[in-house]
């Protein structure tokens, strides 16, 4: 039976590199699928490109390429990515003078562009799209002025497209992190765009795998003290058969392990209706998965079902939605808690005098309440308790507003109760943005693939 | 009547989508399995959470891999990008699941 492998090398920007080195050197794979955009990622790229034509791209695509490039083109390893992100044609640049500087002349880049629709809002309005949000039903015209991004989570078929047209590099922006697997189980097996009994499966394993390392044992909840060398992690290699079963493995040497439990993991992670896993290629029914420990660190993936694709694509959009300040300082015993209550209060009275204006604020206290909330977990009321460290953030209009909160803790050093200590340097002002999922026909949407040779 | 935690029967993992958390437990046999579906119900796991979870609570099965999964709305203080919360991509809501407290027979 036919099939293809593919080995997943990033799942995040900034992510760990050195499995996706390992695994083009050590494992038998045909693409090294990279995911490196998550939902906040896109708000951030397009706050660089605005500032500068030639940025927009995730900068970890550059030392990614450069360490596992050289061999990809010696082993015919394909690369399908979606670091373009808010410019993937000048990712794709980026890439092109990346192969010329390896040596790497001859190399065929393609970029998938055709999911920013941010210039488009006007002309989609008039044809009566309405971009309401799909959690709330508030129209967009209550975000509208401060959008800074608009970006169609589109499918595998520019991928495809790509593929056929015989790019060794993909760059795509805001595909589907499954379009990145999709892509190349639809050009290696020739899955029509509309098979959802194959689709269906294929993007339910894109979906096991997409996160790298918490497919193998990173994070494992199951058992994470048995979990071995996951500094020398293995990312998931998978092959794929052209009836959608698949195999779920990782590179051979490598840390981590895949088990049934660590796949089933990941399997629940992120993930609404199991009987209705939506994405732009698919509509995968997940219900009656079942997972089977066929060898060892070797996983097969059965029982997936596909149903049509949605009518409509989802669109991320990005608006301004102010700023968070914060502070962290820590009190000692005697009387720690006593102490910070203190400490908080006088900082709450000099926020009051500084004329502070905030929407929200929230304390915890790193080390006992901070994950869960204070509304769940007793204060640590304990005369003998030996620290206490208090973090206080407020969600503010304005950055100026923001500043303050860490300006007016500084007096707490010096001017405050005893045993204050572990107070900061001045922390980075963080501008927040809102996403705003919405909707868009899907037949409005056309992907382009522009195809570069280094 | 025999009370655990659910630690002792299941392990899980959460995550995000906007203003949405899932948790998703994972039984380590068969019998947990029968247990949880019994047991953890989404109105269990909604008060189990208080005010952590403003919206409602949905809870999904997964037979073949003895999972179940629970999508919590309004459960990220507005959503990973916008929360004030430390763990404001919800990555660590399964923990507190598993510390809830279940009986392991059934009431005769």
């Amino acid at each position: 039976m036919k099939s293809v492998t593919l080995g997943t090398g990033l799942a995040f920007w900034g992510d760990n590199l050195r499995p996706a080195a390992d695994m083009v050197q050590r494992a038998e794979i045909d693409y090294l699928c990279c995911d490196h955009l998550a939902e906040l990622t896109m708000s951030i790229l397009s706050k660089q490109r605005s500032r500068d034509e030639q940025r927009g791209y995730t900068g970890d695509v550059v030392p990614l390429l450069r360490e596992v490039l050289p061999t990809c083109r010696e082993k015919g390893i394909r690369v399908v990515s979606n670091a373009g992100g808010a410019n993937p044609s000048a990712c794709a640049r980026r890439i092109v003078a990346l192969c010329q500087e390896l040596g790497l002349q001859g190399t065929k880049v393609a970029v998938v562009t055709g999911d920013d629709i941010m210039g488009r809002i006007d002309e989609l309005m008039a044809a009566g799209v309405e971009f309401a949000n799909i959690d709330t039903g508030e129209p967009l015209s209550s975000v509208r002025d401060r959008l800074t991004q608009a970006n169609v989570y589109t499918g595998a078929t520019g991928i495809v497209e790509a593929l056929e047209r015989g790019a060794d590099i993909v760059v795509c922006g805001r595909v589907t992190d499954m379009a990145l697997y999709l892509g190349p189980m639809r050009h290696e097996l020739g899955w029509s765009a509309d098979d959802w009994g194959r689709l269906g499966p294929g993007a339910g394993v894109a979906h096991c795998i997409e996160c790298g390392g918490q497919a193998t044992g990173g994070l494992f909840a199951g058992g994470w003290a048995e979990m071995e060398r996951l500094e020398e992690i293995g990312y998931p290699v998978t092959t794929v058969y052209d009836d959608g079963e698949a195999v779920i493995s990782k590179t051979p040497g490598s840390g981590g392990a895949v088990t049934v439990a660590t796949v089933s993991e990941q399997l629940v992670y992120e993930v609404l209706d199991p009987g209705n896993y939506l994405t732009a290629d698919v509509t995968a029914d997940l219900t009656d998965i079942r997972l089977e420990q066929v060898g060892p660190d070797q996983v097969r993936v059965t029982g997936i079902k596909g149903k049509p694709a949605p009518d409509t694509l989802k669109v991320n959009m990005g608006y301004r939605a102010g700023f968070v300040g914060e502070a962290q300082f820590t009190y000692t015993w005697p009387d720690a808690y006593k102490k910070a209550q203190a400490g908080i209060e006088l900082l709450e009275r000099r926020l009051a005098g500084a004329g502070f204006e905030s929407d929200e604020v929230r304390i915890e206290y790193l080390g006992h309440s901070s994950m869960w909330g204070r509304g769940l977990i007793p204060e640590p009321d304990d005369p003998e308790l030996l620290e206490i460290v208090v973090r206080y953030a407020a969600r503010c209009r304005t950055d100026e507003q923001a500043r303050k909160v860490y300006t007016e803790s500084v007096p707490l050093y010096n001017n405050g109760p005893a045993g204050a200590s572990g107070i900061g340097t001045r922390p980075a002002i963080k501008e927040l943005y809102g996403i705003w999922p919405c909707l868009v026909p899907r037949e409005l949407i056309h992907e382009q693939v522009d195809l570069v040779k280094a | 009547m025999a009370r655990v935690r659910i630690v002792d029967l299941a392990h899980g993992r959460s995550g995000d989508k906007g203003d949405v958390c899932n948790v998703g437990l994972i039984a380590y046999d068969a019998p947990g399995y029968e247990i949880l579906c019994r047991e953890v119900t989404a109105q269990r796991v909604r008060e189990h959470f208080g005010d952590l979870v403003k919206g409602e609570v949905s809870r999904y099965e997964m037979p073949g891999v003895r999972a179940l999964n629970f999508v919590c709305r309004g459960a990220l203080n507005g959503g990973g990008t916008l929360s004030l919360r430390s763990d404001h991509l919800g990555k660590v809501m399964y923990a507190w699941l598993l510390r809830m407290e279940i009986e392991t027979e059934q009431p005769s």
